[in-house]
């Protein structure tokens, strides 16, 4: 199985040549997807600021405009109690239903069994 | 009685070597790591399943037209999309359509770490070459030190069509092995200092941000990697399906229905491609130890990268350098595994989303990484 090991198999194929260029490639690649979307980022945050100057929000100033998700994250678990929760303006007008049932010593769930449901 | 002969002659009792017994015990060793211990069941099962279907014994070449490797079988017909690479852009499209990228798009600088595991594929690419594989075949299991399923089919279907299906069934294998392998070392390589730092919350993307992700992505890494396009290509649409939020139900095609067919077709072909007359070669076990040795190379890789970053890192910048284990593509399971890690050493560390960051900037590094050896090889030829 190992009859054909040898080092220079390596050397006469290219293969570090071809390891260290691809490798450093897949970095490069990578490294400058990271760095275009840093700027990217930071062109956001300042067409941002410029929108909040020129409305006049004191929040233009800030140091930093970025919000963490987990402020993001509380922000929008608000508004969706704010908009699911209704009762701060519940109907206050209760009905009460009556609803017979009927009772048997032996067993109501028997009653309850051969009977249809009265409403 | 003559009948009788030929039935007898015909069945899998008759054509029974040791060789299909050993590829049936190993399908059944991976149904039951799949449904016991859950390891990867999605994948585990079809291939498993794959592998008993593919080593029912039976005579070749009379005209059956039943096994994997005869020409207009069934099987030969589901298999043709793992040879032509057609299968794993279809499964990069589904990823794509899952995948958010926005652990990654806010704290890009854990890109680095989805390129730095990939050293197990360079690496091994060399020790192949040692070993005496061809060079084209160096660099079709190197490749599997990516941990990605489908570009080490993608790459083996173009430069090394004859080891496609060990180096298939390693490259699974690996995958959902993630949680045997990668624990050991990733404590190996970090004290438990490093284990226990906690990083800042990532912080919130914008949706023009998401947006703009898979176009800038795919611009940058297919000029500088076109190998990669069939890949690179598909997963990037799959996420602007998902972001642009405009073609919700063509996402939810591409990350529901369409990865979930064509995850059954590749498990179960790659599975049934393992038939023991073709598949037990002194070569396939050999590509099963540098797979091996690949996937580990890659995940000390990433952890050591994180490390080395930590060194130029501030206060909270610090990284976990766990994180650094996710850099391989096993998506989501490294991350998960790294995860599960953190909680082990503090149970209020939630390591989930940063470990993402590394696992999806795997994804594309370990596609730049086949299109870049694409390009390569194919001029070499």
């Amino acid at each position: 199985m190992f009859d054909k090991f040898s080092f220079s198999n390596i050397w006469e194929n290219d293969g570090i040549f071809i390891s260290v260029v691809g490798y450093l490639i897949v970095f490069a690649a990578l490294l400058i997807l990271s760095i275009i979307i840093t700027y990217f980022q930071k062109i956001l945050i300042s067409r941002q600021r410029r929108k909040l100057k020129s409305v006049g929000h004191r929040a233009a100033d800030a140091e930093n405009l970025e919000i963490s998700g987990e402020i993001s994250a509380a922000i929008s678990m608000a508004i969706y109690l704010h908009f699911q929760e209704n009762h701060d303006i519940e109907n206050t007008v209760l009905t009460i239903k009556r609803v017979q049932r009927t009772y048997s010593p032996w067993s109501s769930k028997l009653y309850g069994l051969r009977e249809y449901p009265k409403r | 009685m003559e009948g009788i002969n030929q039935f007898i002659s015909f069945t899998g009792f008759a054509n029974l070597t040791i060789g299909h017994l050993v590829m049936i015990v190993i399908g059944l060793f991976f149904i039951y790591l799949a449904i016991k211990k859950e390891y990867e069941p999605l994948l585990l099962v079809p291939i498993g399943f794959g592998i008993l279907m593919g080593n029912i014994p039976f005579i070749e070449n009379v005209g059956m037209q039943i096994g994997i490797y005869e020409q207009g079988s069934v099987l030969n017909y589901l298999y043709f999309g793992v040879m032509k690479g057609i299968y794993p852009p279809l499964i990069f499209l589904g990823i794509g359509a899952m995948t958010d990228f926005s652990a990654l798009i806010s704290n890009p600088k854990l890109m680095l770490l989805g390129a730095a595991a990939q050293l197990g594929i360079f690496l091994t690419f060399m020790a192949a070459l040692a070993l005496g594989f061809t060079v084209n075949q160096a660099a079709a299991i190197g490749i599997i030190g990516g941990a990605d399923g489908p570009t080490a089919i993608f790459l083996s279907s173009k430069l090394a069509p004859e080891l496609l299906g060990a180096i298939a069934i390693a490259a699974y294998s690996y995958m959902a092995l993630v949680p045997v392998i990668q624990p050991p070392i990733i404590k190996l390589l970090t004290s438990k200092e490093e284990r226990l730092i906690k990083m800042k919350p990532p912080k919130a993307v914008t949706k023009l941000e998401k947006m703009s992700f898979p176009v800038v992505g795919l611009l940058l890494t297919t000029f500088i990697s076109p190998g990669a396009l069939p890949l690179l290509g598909m997963l990037f649409f799959g996420n602007l399906l998902k972001e642009s939020g405009v073609t919700k139900r063509l996402a939810d095609t591409a990350a529901k229905p369409l990865i979930d067919i064509v995850t059954i077709l590749l498990g179960l072909t790659v599975g049934a491609s393992t038939q023991a007359t073709t598949f037990l070669t002194p070569e396939s076990i050999l590509i099963f130890v540098l797979g091996a040795i690949s996937f580990m190379v890659a995940t000390a890789g990433g952890v050591l990268f994180a490390k080395f970053m930590n060194l130029f890192l501030k206060g909270d910048n610090k990284l976990n350098p766990m994180i650094g284990a996710a850099g391989v593509s096993a998506v989501p399971d490294s991350a998960r595994v790294v995860h599960t890690l953190g909680q082990i050493e503090d149970p209020t560390n939630y390591l989930l989303m940063h470990a993402m960051a590394p696992n999806v900037a795997g994804v594309i590094g370990s596609a730049v990484a086949a299109g870049i050896l694409m390009g390569f090889l194919l001029k070499v030829i």
